[in-house]
């Protein structure tokens, strides 16, 4: 109880923080704005108020302070500016029956959720296979894995759009491309959890599947698979807020079908910023069901397989 | 990884070129996200246009990451729209496109400046900062610069340049003295913002005598020998400017149907309209075949510049009126 | 066409047969030589499908193109790299880091703030805040300086959240040894909890390594200079010259690998006393 509390007060600060920011932020815009409406502005003059920080020319005007939370276009829109607009995306559109229609966001979200657990799936299919073949070949380990850490350097945006050509050349559908570029991302961080939980049985252990004489597929499926369980679910819930980032980023690329990258990227083209930050809250809440998601799998997993919580 | 991805795609661009040409299917590969600057393809698109020519036209939008012309390269598409600098200089990268139809007789290309910024001519340029679009865009505007002999590197005699995201907001903030504008578009996304007409100076480089044809229909060359894919390429193009017309008439339902094909829902329909409108200006005096003499100029503009010329050498086989003499008569 | 193909195949398969043997041995030369016989590997796969199969270049160029445009066009990258890294990426790493060490130090004092910090900056570090570069490069225009907030943003949640688990790591026997000793609370903090804490904080600092360098490319994209390793991918891109691309991407490698193995370094300088940096 005492967390939630502890919560609260850090979000509520937040959204403090935020609406004190939009003053400065976008005082410029409102001080056109009560200008072109005949009000009185200090300084009069639009070339001497550009040249003006953003902090002295609110003190100034403290009359326009009211005005700087409702702007159609603000440079930062204020927390309920952006809760309306998602509300309307949202509910709004499955209350008029068209929660799927294309300026929901629902639809978007969804088609980005799509795309985020191919990308997951196929992320994890791969790094769970490099990560044993890692763990039971040393040559694979010596060579693939420097690699492997230097592929995540490479910025996904930038080939991003090279994988969608190249794959739809092979005439491959546009959520395949979506998804080997959130697999790129998503992989990683399977493959390191997954070796060290691969190798997370003590010599002990190994010793006894000896005695046993086990085979190493036995030695896979009976102990190395189970003990490395936790690790599993650990990288899986970075591996898929990554995924849900690289799904975004393949849409920036891959825009034809809409998704929230695609949003937000024609809102940054139109200037449209409460429309840019109510996709980007989706895409927050988004990656929250999903890590909470996996979180729920993890308890009730681990607790069947027994380990200790 | 590497090694598998190689073997897979190499085997495919094998097989793509078998299969590109197998059915009436179209693809179309646009040069930007969906808006009324396309207003004639989606109209032939939703009256049925393309469907009685038999064919089954697919409309891909594009964006700041999508080069037309690598996209159909890579076989994504069967035709693309380009302007002609982007295509002429990947034509000299080896990529052989050629203009089979130009629905855009003038250009909508412009430099827009804050009047406060001291900018009256072009004269005016030296020592400001300027936003450009960059990706296959820039050309026009730095052969203007190199016409005008400024160099873009920055510096006393030179002018400052910007890339330019997807807005007007440098302009809007004060970063830019001048940013690239369409009439259609950008334009009016300055005036949207609370500047005002008057607040502004515009260059067309239609005004400047540095106009470049924007928006043809192009595709790749080898694959017009083929006289099925010509043929289909013959009823695209009729179809197509059977939409553009359409669209020039009725401006007002041609942004609705382009509105009704956007499908990431962010446009408005009060800035559609508007481009239609404009957008209608720019189609009207083309019957969609490509008029030679404004080749030439295009040409001669991107030859003539200075130390840093767009393309180094004339084109040969750039353009054809094969398809538009069948489609148009 | 076919030989070359076949030709590298084979070689794939000799060296590969090559590492399993190699890899065997424990000499201090192999762990050098095995990945850099993979990579090589790699590359001349690369060279023989692209040259075997005549893949078109405005797809995927050569490896040996690639070296070319690399080796012809240093000035060029060179002052990409000053431009994105030196002073977009890295500026925005130091301000980041720093900014998410003291915040974890301040919130130090206050367990309940901890508490309340701890699940959102794990929020905020899962959320694709990539989509927040056209919003601050709006902000802070289109020089470097946009690009180090983006930066900031990106990496002070994952630094956060590392300090502060770190700064809980050390033991309660420990902290109380330190009660019997009399230490202030800031003798405590500079003599035990945060050099108990240095693993995670190094954790964190690695971690935004990759992060720095690819928020500083991506928010290029939205608008720059005309300099910059994300402004030269996207408008090389546009204009087919796919070498270029591919060897800003190759300086990106380059650069990502040897700031994360300077800071690797660093961890083990400093912090050579803790199990992971033993043996």
């Amino acid at each position: 109880m005492k967390s939630v509390l502890a919560i609260l007060t850090v979000v509520v600060a937040l959204v403090g923080f935020w609406y004190a920011a939009c003053v400065p932020m976008n005082i410029h815009e409102a001080a056109m704005q009560a200008q072109r409406a005949g009000e009185e502005v200090t300084p009069a003059e639009a070339p001497e108020r550009r040249h003006m920080g953003r902090i002295s020319l609110a003190l100034k005007n403290t009359g326009l302070w009211s005005t700087v939370f409702s702007q159609e276009r603000p440079q930062l829109p204020a927390p309920h500016q952006v809760a309306q607009e998602f509300w309307k995306t949202t509910w709004g559109m499955i209350e008029r029956g068209r929660a799927f229609s294309k300026r929901s966001l629902i639809l978007h979200g969804w088609i980005t959720l799509s795309a985020t657990l191919l990308g997951f799936a196929f992320g994890t299919a791969l790094g769970i296979v490099l990560a044993v073949s890692i763990v039971h070949s040393r040559a694979m380990d010596m060579s693939v894995m420097p690699w492997i850490i230097a592929s995540q350097t490479v910025p996904i945006l930038a080939i991003a759009p090279m994988i969608v050509v190249v794959l739809a050349a092979l005439s491959v559908d546009d959520i395949v491309a979506k998804g080997v570029i959130s697999m790129y991302l998503s992989f990683f961080p399977v493959v390191v959890g997954m070796v060290k939980g691969l190798r997370s049985p003590d010599a002990m252990q190994m010793d006894q599947m000896k005695t046993w004489n086990a085979t190493r597929t036995e030695t896979l499926w009976k102990l190395r698979l189970p003990s490395s369980t936790p690790y599993l679910f650990a990288s899986l819930k970075v591996g898929v807020a990554a995924s849900l980032i690289g799904a975004v980023v393949a849409e920036l690329s891959l825009s034809s079908n809409g998704g929230l990258g695609a949003r937000l990227l024609a809102g940054s083209y139109y200037g449209q910023t409460v429309q840019i930050w109510s996709a980007l809250f989706a895409a927050a809440a988004l990656a929250a069901v999903l890590v909470w998601a996996i979180g729920v799998a993890q308890k009730v997993t681990l607790k069947r397989m027994g380990f200790a919580q | 990884m590497k090694t598998i991805y190689g073997a897979v795609l190499a085997g495919a661009m094998a097989m793509g070129a078998s299969v590109a040409q197998a059915a009436d299917d179209v693809t179309l590969q646009l040069k930007w996200v969906t808006q009324a600057q396309f207003g004639g393809y989606y109209v032939a698109l939703d009256k049925g246009f393309y469907e009685e020519e038999g064919l089954n036209v697919t409309i891909k939008p594009g964006g700041p990451d999508v080069a037309p012309a690598q996209v159909i390269a890579g076989g994504g598409a069967d035709v693309v729209l380009d302007w002609m600098p982007s295509a002429l200089a990947s034509r000299e990268k080896g990529l052989d496109l050629v203009n089979i139809a130009q629905p855009f007789k003038s250009s909508g290309m412009m430099l827009t400046c804050r009047k406060d910024s001291g900018i009256a001519t072009p004269a005016d340029f030296k020592g400001k900062t300027l936003g450009v679009w960059f990706g296959g865009n820039e050309y026009p505007f730095l052969s203007w610069m190199n016409k005008l002999g400024y160099s873009t590197d920055g510096g006393e005699d030179g002018v400052t340049v910007l890339k330019q995201g997807f807005n007007v907001d440098p302009i809007l903030n004060g970063q830019a003295d001048c940013v690239s504008t369409m009439t259609y578009n950008e334009y009016w996304q300055i005036i949207d913002a609370g500047l005002t007409p008057d607040e502004l100076v515009v260059f067309k480089y239609e005004d400047q005598g540095v106009a470049t044809l924007e928006d043809g229909i192009y595709v790749i060359g080898s694959n017009l020998e083929d006289p099925a894919f010509a043929d289909k390429m013959v009823r695209f193009v009729r179809a197509s400017m059977k939409g553009w017309k359409w669209a020039e008439e009725n401006p007002d339902d041609a942004a609705m149907i382009v509105l009704d094909n956007d499908a990431t829902g962010a446009q408005t329909e009060k800035h559609q309209t508007r481009m239609m409108r404009e957008i209608a200006k720019l189609t009207a005096g083309s019957n969609g075949a490509l008029d030679v003499a404004d080749y030439e100029r295009t040409v001669q503009s991107l030859l003539s510049g200075g130390s840093d010329p767009v393309i180094t050498k004339a084109p040969e086989g750039a353009w054809s009126h094969a398809i538009t003499d069948k489609a148009l008569n | 066409m076919m030989a070359w193909v076949f030709g590298s195949l084979l070689f794939w398969a000799a060296a590969w047969a090559l590492n399993v043997r190699l890899s065997r041995l424990s000499a201090p030369w192999v762990r050098f030589f095995v990945p850099a016989l993979f990579g090589m590997t790699v590359i001349i796969v690369w060279e023989g499908m692209v040259r075997g199969f005549g893949v078109n270049p405005v797809l995927l160029p050569a490896p040996s193109a690639i070296a070319a445009t690399f080796v012809g066009e240093i000035p060029t990258l060179w002052g990409d790299l000053v431009q994105t890294f030196f002073k977009g990426a890295l500026s925005g790493y130091v301000i980041g880091c720093t900014a998410g060490v003291l915040t974890a130090i301040a919130v130090d004092r206050s367990p309940f703030l901890q508490r309340g910090l701890l699940p959102v900056g794990n929020f905020v570090a899962a959320l694709p805040i990539v989509g927040m570069a056209p919003i601050l490069v709006m902000w802070f225009g289109f020089g470097w300086q946009s690009k180090a907030a983006v930066v900031v943003v990106m990496v002070f949640f994952p630094m956060l959240v590392n300090a502060v688990e770190g700064l809980r790591a050390s033991e309660t026997m420990q902290r109380d040894l330190m009660h019997t000793y009399a230490a202030t609370p800031g003798q405590g903090l500079r003599k035990l909890r945060l050099p108990a804490a240095m693993p995670f904080i190094f954790n964190g600092l690695k971690i935004c390594t990759t992060l720095a360098l690819i928020g500083a490319i991506v928010a290029e994209f939205f608008g720059s200079p005309i300099k910059g390793m994300g402004f030269r991918i996207s408008t090389e891109v546009g204009r087919l010259a796919l070498d270029m691309v591919w060897a800003e991407i190759v300086v990106a490698a380059i650069v990502g690998s040897a700031f994360y193995g300077a800071v690797a370094l660093a961890e083990r300088v400093i912090t050579f006393w803790h199990p992971s940096q033993r043996g």
